[in-house]
C-alpha cells in the first residue's frame, strides 16, 4: 500500500519506476497471451493436420488408432480419380460458381432496394420475411424435392435443380448486405440524382464500386455454401452419382458398409475440397471481415 | 409508379403460370419421369408365348452396394448373353448402401431403382410403402424350391413372397483376436470380458440396436414374432420379452454393459481403433476388413453363453438374408422382365460367383453347399442358436434399441423390470399385442359345470396380476387351480406355491378369480374378488352431479348381475350408461343408446351382463 | 408499479436501473398480448372494410364507366388496348388467356380433389401369361395438395390482376377526362429503370421467395392437418387425407397414450433452449476475449493467429465436424491419447453419457464458433473511439473496469440484433448436432415418441429424424416445425422488447 501511494506521487523517479513496472506487467501479460494463443493454435489445427495425415495413409483404408501413417503415399488420391469424385467435384464447382454469381445479384438487388428506397410495402415486406425466416427450412425439403422432380431437375439433373433452389430463396439473406448499404451516405445518391442520373445509373455507377467489400463477401459465402450442403443436395440427387456434389458423395462413403474401404479416401477427398475453399477464403479474408463487421451487427 | 409495379407483377405471374402449366399439366400421375421412356421400349405385344413377348431392349436402374457393383454388371451382361427370349437389359448400376436404398425407395418409389439390394430388416417397411413388387406364382414357386425355410421367411408377408433371397448370411457372430483370447474361454461371456479387461481391450457388441440386443432375449427363450397380412400390414406382435425370462436376459445384459470392456459398436475396424477391441460381434461382411487387421490372429466363433444365478444361457441371434427387390412397375412386360432378371441373379451360378468375389454366403441351397469360409463356418455354428428373422415393423427397431440404455441406467432389479415395462408399453402403443398363450394364466377346476377339462381365460393387468376375463359362478366346495400356458408345468394352488393343493371355495357367489404371480414364477397369490379394476362395470352419465366425467363403481352380485355400490338421486330425463373397463365400445343403456330415467327417485343401477339389460332398482 | 420520470431514472444507481427496466419489461407483457389481440382485430376489421370498399368501387366503376371499361370486366386489357396502351392491354389479355386455359385443362381437376386429397388408391393386377403383378396407380395425394395450393395461389393472383385491370380503366378514364395523354408502353418501360427501379430490382428475388419459400411453407403447414406418413404416402400405398387438429391434439393433449410424445417434446425444447443459450454466449464472450487478446498492443503476427482460427470457417463442416466426432469416440484417438499419457484409466464417455455429450457439443461448438465472433469483435473493437479509453485511463480505471464500462456495453449495444439472430440460429443449428452426435446418446424412455429422439437432439434434428426415420411421420415433423416457429417467434418478440431502447442509444453518439 505504501509503495502504491508513493508511486502515485508524480516524481520523475516514480514515473520511471512506474514505466518499468508497467513494462514488466505488460511483458508478463503478453507472454501469457502468447501461451494461450499457441495452445489455441494447436487445438485448432490438430483435427485438420490429422485429416491431412490420414489422407496419405496407404497401409489400410479404415479408421485406425494412430495418426502418423506407417506407409506414406498418394494411393488415396489416385483412387479418388477411379471413382465419381471428379464428377462430384465438377458438379460442386458448377453449382458454386453459378450460385455465387446469381445469388450475389439477387442479394444485392434485394438489400440495395430495402436500404435505399422507401415505398409503401417496404416495412411489411421486411417483417414478412423475418416471419418466414423463423420457419425451419428443413421441412420444406420434401416439397422442394417434389417440385424439382416434376420439373425433371432431380437425380442426374440435380445440379440445375440445386442452383435453382439455392438462388430462389437467397433473397431472404439480405440482412448483412443491407446493413452495409445502410452505412453508405445517402447524399451520394441524391447528388447523382440531381445530376440527372437514373436510379439504375446510381446503382451501377456510384454504389456498386463502393460496395466492393460486401459484393466480395456475398460472392465468397455463396461460393462456400454448396461445398457443405449434404442434406438437401443428398435428397435431390436421390442416390444418383452423376447428380451428387462432393459433400453428398463423400458422405456416402461413411455409410457403415463403405466406411471400412473408403475412410482414407474420404479424408483425401476432404483435403481436396478444403484446399481451394480455404485458399480463396484466406485470400479474401479482409473482405469477409469487412462484410461481417460492417453488415452483420447492423442487420 | 403503381402502374409499372402492376406490369412487373403481371409479367412475373405470366412466367410463373407458364412454368406451372408445364408441370401441372401432367394429368396422369403414373407418368413418372423414370417410367415414361422405358414403357416405350417394350416389345410389340401380341405374340403367343410369353418368351417372345418379352423380347426387346430395356433401360433399367439397379441400386446395389458399392462393392457389388462389378458383380452386378457382369451378371447382367451374362444374362443378356444367355437368355433365349431376346431380352437386352441396358442397366445403369448405382452404388447405393443397403440402408440408403430402403429409405430412398420409401421416400420416392418412382425415383427408385428397378432392382435394388436391401437388408432384411427393411422388408416390412418396403412392403408397407408399396416399394416391392409381389412375386408371380411361378417365381414364388422357384424361390420356395431353391431356398431353405429360413430364407423364405425373410421375403414372406402373409402368404405372399415379395423379394428374392440373395444371401443367407445376414446374422452376427463373434470375431476375436487370437493373441488376446485363449480358445478355452470362448464359450463364456464372463471369461471373455475378463480377458478383455485384463488386456485393456474392448468387447464390442452393438447392444444399443434392436437387432443385436435380441441376442440376450433369445438366449433365455424369449421370442418376438410379428404377424403380417398379404399386403405387408402388421396385424399383431407376439412378444414376451417382458417376462420372467426376459428379466433374466436383462440381468445378463446388465452384467455385460456394466463391464469395463463393453464397447457399443459393431464395426470390424474397431480391432484397429485407438483403444482397440479384442472381440467384435458382427457378421460376414466385415471378414475382409478384420482379416486385414488381425491376419493370422483372426478367430471367428459362435457367440458365448452368459451366466445368471448359476445358470448359463447361450446367446442367440437373428439370422436372415440380404434380398433383391423388384420395384412395382405399371408396365406388365417390363415387370416380367425384371422378375426374370432377379431370378437369374439369385440362381446357383450367380450366387456362387457372389460368394467367390465378395464372400457373401449364398441363399440358394445348391450354391450354399459349395461355399465355405471361416466366417461362414462361424455363422453356421451360431445359426443353431439363431432365430430366423421374419418381418418386423419399422417402429420396433426404435423401441428395442432403447432397452440397453434403460438397462444400463437401472440400479436394481426393479430398474431392470422397468426397462422391460417401458419396452412393452411402447410396443403396445404401436401394435396390438395378443396375450401369449404360452405365458397366459388360466383357471381350471371343477367349477361352473366343468370338471378339470376347461381352461377359463384370464386377462393380465397390470403386469403380473391376472383376473378371469369373465366373472365365474362358484359354489361352496368347488375346487380349482391356476396354471400357465394350459400346462401343469407352472401351476398355483391354495398355499400360493407351485404345485400346491387345490383352492376350495368357501361361499357361493359370482367371482373374479385373481392371481398375482411374481417374476420368478415361484409364487402365485390367489384370491376371489367381487370386482376387477380392469374388467369391472361402472355407471357413467349426467347423474349425481357428474356430467359424463366420472365412473361410479358397480359390484358383482350373487346372481351374476352388477349393482351400483351407491344409490343415486335420479331426476326424470337424466341419462347414463353402464360400461366395462371404461370402454365405450362395451357400454350399454337402453340397448346401445343412453338409458333415460323416466320417473325421479333414488335408485340403484342394475346391469345384467348376459342380457345386456340395464334396469333401476328402488333403494 | 411506480413509474419514474426521466430525471428520477437518471438518479438511480446501475443496479436499480436494471431492476427498474426488468420490472418495466414484465409489466409490459400483458400489454403486448393486448396489443397483439387488438392488432389482429384491427387487421380483420380493415380487411372486411377494405373488401367492402373494393366491391363498391368495382360496382361503381362498372355503372359509371364507358363501354370500353365495361367490356374490360370480361375481356381483360380491352380498355387499355382501345385507349392505345397496347403493351399493357396485351399483357392483361395474355394473362387471362393463360389463366382460363390452365383452369380448364388442369386447375379445376386439382381443386375438385383438394377437399378429399384423392379417392382412388393404387392396386395390383395379375397377368397370367407373364406371371407378373403390375401396379396400377390411382390418385396422388401429394400432387393434389401441392397443385391445389398452387391453383389457389393462382386464383388469388388472377383476382388481383383483374381488379388492377378495372382500376386502370378507371384511372385512364379520369386522366383522359382532364385531357392529358396516357402513358405509353415506352414510358412504362423507362420508369422501370428509374422511378420504379425498386420494382425491377425486387421482381426476381420476390418471385423466387414466393415459389420456393412461401409456397413450401404453406404446404408444410397444411401437412400438419393431414395423416401424411410412411404408411400413407399418398401414392404407392395409401392415400392420405385431412384429419383436422388431430396431430396437434396428440402433442398437446397430455393424454396417457401421448404422454411420452409430450414429455419428449418438452425435454427436447428445454435442451434446445439451454443449448442455444450456451452456444451463443460462450462463443460471444470467448470470441470477444480472443479478439481482445489478438488485438492487444504488442502482440505480434496478428494475421497469423487470425488465419489459424478462421480455418474452421473455411473448411466445410461436414469434414471437420465428422472428423472431430470420430476423434472423441469411446475408442477414438482422444481417449487413446489420454490413456497413453496415463491420465485416465477408463475412456471418457464423450458421446455415450448424456451430460458428457451435451457438454462436449458445447465445447466443440466453441471451436467452430469463436472465429466468427473474433472477426466481428475485431471490427467493432477497432471502432470504439480511442479517446474513451484515454479519458478512462486518466480517471484511473483498471483494465477490467475499462472492459466492463466501455468495451462490453459498446459491444452489447452494437451486437444486440446479432445476438438475437445468433440465438435463433443456434436453436436451429442442425450441422453441429447432427454431425457430432447424430442426436445421441439414446433418450431411451422416449423411443416411442417418433423418430427415436436422443439426448442431444434439438427440435430441428428431431424433426429431421422424424421424417427420415422408420415411420416417416411427415405430419409429426410438420407439427414440430410449427412449434419451432411459435417458440422462435415468441423469443424474437420478447427479445426485441429487451433490446436497448432509444434512451441509451445517445450514449454513444
Amino acid at each position: 500500500m505504501a509503495d502504491l501511494k508513493k508511486l502515485s506521487e508524480k516524481t520523475p523517479e516514480n514515473e520511471l519506476k512506474k514505466h518499468i513496472g508497467l513494462k514488466a506487467s505488460r511483458t508478463i501479460g503478453n507472454t501469457l497471451i502468447y501461451i494461450l494463443l499457441i495452445i489455441m493454435t494447436v487445438i485448432w489445427l490438430t483435427p485438420f493436420v490429422c485429416i491431412v495425415l490420414q489422407s496419405f495413409r496407404c497401409e489400410s483404408t479404415y479408421i485406425v488408432g494412430y495418426v502418423i501413417p506407417q506407409q506414406w503415399g498418394l494411393d488415396n488420391y489416385k483412387a479418388l480419380f477411379q471413382t465419381d469424385f471428379p464428377i462430384w467435384y465438377r458438379n460442386t464447382l458448377i453449382t458454386a460458381l453459378c450460385v455465387s454469381v446469381l445469388q450475389t445479384v439477387i442479394v444485392l438487388c434485394m438489400s440495395y432496394t430495402l436500404s435505399r428506397f422507401r415505398f409503401k410495402l417496404r416495412k411489411p415486406l421486411m417483417k414478412f420475411m423475418l416471419v418466414l425466416g423463423l420457419f425451419p427450412g428443413m421441412l420444406t425439403m420434401i416439397i422442394l424435392y417434389r417440385v424439382l422432380k416434376d420439373l425433371g431437375l432431380t437425380q442426374a439433373n440435380a445440379v440445375p435443380g440445386l442452383i435453382l433452389v439455392y438462388i430462389a430463396s437467397s433473397g431472404m439473406g439480405y440482412y448483412i448486405s443491407k446493413g452495409f448499404f445502410d452505412t453508405l451516405p445517402k447524399s451520394l445518391d441524391e447528388a447523382a440524382r440531381i445530376d440527372g442520373a437514373t436510379r439504375a445509373q446510381v446503382l451501377t455507377k456510384i454504389i456498386l464500386p463502393l460496395a466492393k467489400p460486401i459484393v466480395i463477401y456475398t460472392i465468397l459465402t455463396a461460393f462456400m455454401g454448396p461445398f457443405g450442403d449434404f442434406v438437401f443436395a443428398r435428397y435431390i440427387s436421390m442416390n444418383t452419382s452423376k447428380g451428387m456434389n462432393v459433400a453428398v458423395g463423400l458422405w456416402s462413403w461413411l455409410t457403415p458398409d463403405q466406411v471400412q474401404y473408403k475412410y482414407t479416401m474420404f479424408c483425401a477427398g476432404g483435403v481436396l475440397v478444403a484446399i481451394p475453399v480455404t485458399i480463396l477464403f484466406l485470400c479474401l479474408q479482409k473482405y469477409y471481415v469487412e462484410g461481417v463487421t460492417g453488415g452483420a451487427v447492423k442487420g | 409508379m403503381k402502374k409499372s409495379l402492376k406490369l412487373i407483377s403481371l409479367l412475373l405471374t405470366l412466367v410463373m403460370v407458364l412454368s406451372l402449366g408445364a408441370c401441372g399439366g401432367q394429368k396422369d400421375p403414373t407418368t413418372g419421369s423414370s417410367a415414361a421412356p422405358q414403357g416405350s421400349t417394350a416389345a410389340p405385344q401380341g405374340s403367343t408365348s410369353s418368351g417372345s413377348q418379352l423380347a426387346g431392349t430395356y433401360d433399367i436402374k439397379v441400386w446395389c452396394p458399392e462393392n457389388a457393383v462389378s458383380w452386378t454388371k457382369e451378371q447382367i451382361d451374362s444374362f443378356n448373353k444367355s437368355n433365349t427370349d431376346g431380352i437386352v437389359i441396358n442397366a445403369t448400376v448405382e452404388a447405393v448402401g443397403e440402408g440408403d436404398a430402403a429409405t430412398s425407395m420409401i421416400t420416392d418409389v418412382e425415383a427408385g431403382g428397378d432392382l435394388f439390394f436391401f437388408a432384411q430388416d427393411q422388408t416390412a417397411r418396403l412392403i408397407e410403402a408399396g416399394a416391392l413388387a409381389k412375386l408371380g406364382k411361378a417365381a414364388a414357386a422357384n424361390v420356395l424350391e431353391n431356398n431353405e425355410e429360413t430364407s423364405v421367411i425373410a421375403v414372406k408377408s402373409g402368404d405372399e413372397l415379395y423379394a428374392y433371397p440373395l444371401t443367407s448370411d445376414n446374422g452376427f457372430f463373434m470375431y476375436y483376436d487370437k493373441s488376446v483370447i485363449p480358445e478355452a474361454d470362448l464359450g463364456s461371456m464372463e471369461k471373455l470380458l475378463e480377458d478383455c479387461e485384463k488386456a485393456g481391450k474392448y468387447f464390442s457388441f452393438d447392444v444399443k440396436n434392436g437387432w443385436y440386443v435380441a441376442s440376450f432375449f433369445f438366449a433365455t427363450g424369449c421370442s418376438s414374432e410379428w404377424e403380417y397380412d398379404d399386403n405387408g400390414k402388421a396385424i399383431a406382435c407376439r412378444d414376451n420379452w417382458n417376462s420372467a425370462n426376459g428379466l433374466i436376459a436383462a440381468k445378463g445384459l446388465k452384467a455385460f454393459v456394466s463391464s469395463k470392456a463393453y464397447n457399443n459398436s459393431s464395426s470390424g475396424a474397431d480391432f484397429a481403433a485407438a483403444t482397440p477391441s479384442a472381440i467384435v460381434v458382427t457378421g460376414t461382411w466385415d471378414y475382409n476388413t478384420i482379416k486385414d487387421i488381425l491376419g493370422d490372429n483372426l478367430g471367428a466363433a459362435e457367440l458365448p453363453s452368459f451366466t445368471v444365478d448359476g445358470k448359463s444361457y447361450h446367446l442367440g441371434s437373428y439370422t436372415g438374408c440380404k434380398l433383391l427387390g423388384v420395384k412395382p412397375q405399371t408396365d406388365a412386360v417390363k415387370q416380367a422382365v425384371l422378375h426374370r432378371l432377379a431370378q437369374f441373379l439369385t440362381n446357383e451360378e450367380c450366387e456362387t460367383k457372389l460368394f467367390e468375389q465378395l464372400g457373401w454366403g449364398p441363399a440358394n441351397l445348391a450354391a450354399r453347399e459349395k461355399a465355405s469360409s471361416p466366417a461362414l463356418t462361424a455363422f453356421d455354428a451360431q445359426k443353431k442358436y439363431g432365430t430366423p428373422q421374419g418381418q418386423i415393423s419399422g417402429g420396433w427397431w426404435d423401441i428395442a434399441k432403447a432397452i440397453a440404455t434403460n438397462v444400463e441406467n437401472a440400479t436394481d432389479e426393479k430398474g431392470l423390470q422397468d426397462a422391460l415395462d417401458i419396452y412393452k408399453e411402447a410396443l403396445a402403443g404401436i401394435i396390438d399385442m395378443p396375450e401369449d398363450e404360452a405365458t397366459a394364466m388360466t383357471v381350471i377346476g371343477a367349477i361352473a359345470g366343468t370338471n378339470w377339462d376347461t381352461d377359463f381365460e384370464m386377462t393380465q393387468k397390470p403386469e403380473g396380476t391376472w383376473y378371469t376375463t369373465e366373472p365365474i359362478e362358484l359354489k361352496k366346495g368347488d375346487e380349482f387351480k391356476v396354471r400357465m400356458g394350459k400346462s401343469w408345468d407352472v401351476n398355483f394352488g391354495a398355499d400360493n406355491k407351485v404345485n400346491g393343493p387345490n383352492v376350495v371355495v368357501e361361499e357361493d357367489g359370482w367371482y373374479f378369480i385373481k392371481v398375482v404371480v411374481n417374476a420368478g414364477l415361484t409364487e402365485g397369490v390367489i384370491s376371489l374378488e367381487k370386482n376387477s379394476p380392469s374388467t369391472g362395470w361402472t355407471v357413467i352419465g349426467a347423474i349425481a352431479g357428474a356430467n359424463w366425467d366420472k365412473d361410479f363403481d358397480m359390484e358383482l352380485q350373487a346372481d351374476g348381475t352388477y349393482k351400483s355400490v351407491d344409490a343415486f338421486d335420479l331426476e326424470a330425463g337424466a341419462e347414463f350408461k353402464v360400461r366395462q373397463g371404461q370402454n365405450w365400445d362395451n357400454s350399454w343403456g337402453n340397448g346401445t343408446d343412453n338409458f333415460k330415467v323416466e320417473t325421479a327417485g333414488k335408485f340403484y343401477v342394475v346391469f345384467n351382463p348376459t342380457t345386456t339389460e340395464v334396469s333401476l332398482s328402488a333403494e | 408499479m411506480k413509474l419514474y420520470s426521466d430525471l428520477e431514472y437518471l438518479k438511480l444507481s446501475k443496479g436499480q436501473k436494471f431492476l427498474y427496466n426488468l420490472r418495466c419489461f414484465f409489466a409490459a407483457i400483458p400489454r403486448w398480448f393486448a396489443k397483439i389481440g387488438i392488432a389482429i382485430g384491427r387487421f380483420f376489421k380493415n380487411l372486411f372494410l377494405g373488401i367492402g370498399r373494393e366491391l363498391k368501387d368495382i360496382a361503381m366503376t362498372f355503372v359509371h364507366g364507358d363501354w370500353k371499361t365495361k367490356i374490360s370486366y370480361v375481356v381483360m386489357g380491352f380498355g387499355n388496348i382501345a385507349r392505345g396502351q397496347i403493351l399493357r392491354g396485351l399483357l392483361f389479355l395474355a394473362f387471362e388467356a393463360v389463366f382460363i386455359f390452365y383452369m380448364v385443362t388442369t386447375g379445376v381437376n386439382w381443386l375438385s380433389k383438394l377437399p378429399t386429397l384423392g379417392t382412388v388408391g393404387p392396386h395390383e393386377e395379375y397377368d397370367e401369361i407373364l406371371d407378373a403383378y403390375t401396379k396400377v396407380y390411382g390418385d396422388d395425394s401429394f400432387k393434389i395438395l401441392l397443385y391445389g395450393v398452387l391453383t389457389i395461389f393462382f386464383i388469388i393472383a388472377f383476382i388481383y390482376t383483374w381488379r388492377m385491370n378495372i382500376k386502370q380503366n378507371q384511372t385512364a378514364e379520369k386522366i383522359l377526362a382532364t385531357g392529358k395523354p396516357l402513358k405509353s408502353g415506352k414510358d412504362d418501360l423507362r420508369s422501370l429503370v428509374d422511378d420504379s427501379f425498386h420494382k425491377t430490382l425486387l421482381a426476381l428475388p420476390l418471385t423466387g421467395i414466393l415459389i420456393f419459400t412461401v409456397m413450401p411453407i404453406v404446404f408444410m403447414i397444411l401437412v400438419a392437418f393431414t395423416n401424411y406418413d410412411g404408411a400413407h404416402n399418398g401414392f404407392s400405398n395409401n392415400l392420405f387425407t385431412w384429419v383436422g387438429l388431430e396431430n396437434f391434439k396428440q402433442l398437446l393433449s397430455f393424454s396417457d397414450g401421448n404422454k411420452v410424445y409430450t414429455a419428449a417434446f418438452g425435454e427436447i425444447l428445454t435442451w434446445t433452449l439451454i443449448w442455444a443459450f450456451f452456444a451463443t454466449f460462450t462463443n460471444y464472450f470467448l470470441g470477444m476475449f480472443v479478439a481482445m487478446m489478438i488485438n492487444k498492443k504488442g502482440i505480434k503476427i496478428k494475421k497469423f493467429w487470425r488465419t489459424v482460427l478462421v480455418l474452421t470457417i473455411a473448411i466445410p463442416q461436414f469434414i471437420s465436424l465428422l472428423y472431430v466426432s470420430k476423434m472423441f469416440a469411446q475408442n477414438g484417438i482422444v481417449n487413446g491419447f489420454l490413456k497413453d499419457l496415463g491420465w485416465i484409466k477408463d475412456p471418457l464417455p464423450f458421446w455415450t453419457d448424456p451430460t458428457w455429450a451435451r457438454f462436449t457439443v458445447i465445447i466443440v461448438n466453441i471451436w467452430i464458433g469463436i472465429p466468427y465472433l473474433m472477426l466481428i469483435a475485431t471490427g467493432i473493437l477497432m471502432n470504439i473511439p480511442a479517446d474513451l479509453y484515454e479519458s478512462a485511463k486518466i480517471d484511473g480505471a483498471s483494465g477490467f473496469q475499462q472492459y466492463a464500462h466501455i468495451t462490453l456495453p459498446y459491444m452489447l449495444f452494437v451486437t444486440g440484433p446479432y445476438l438475437l439472430t445468433s440465438f435463433t440460429g443456434n436453436m436451429n443449428n442442425f450441422n453441429v448436432i447432427y454431425l457430432l452426435t447424430g442426436g445421441g446418446p439414446d433418450k431411451a424412455w422416449a423411443s416411442a415418441a417418433g423418430g427415436s429422439p436422443g439426448q442431444t437432439d434439438l427440435l430441428i434434428t428431431w424433426l429431421f429424424k422424424v421424417t427420415t426415420g422408420a415411420e416417416s411421420k411427415y405430419y409429426q415433423a410438420s407439427v414440430i416445425g410449427i412449434m419451432v416457429f411459435v417458440v422462435m417467434a415468441l423469443i424474437t418478440v420478447v427479445v426485441y422488447g429487451l433490446l436497448p431502447s432509444n434512451k441509451n442509444e445517445e450514449d454513444f453518439q
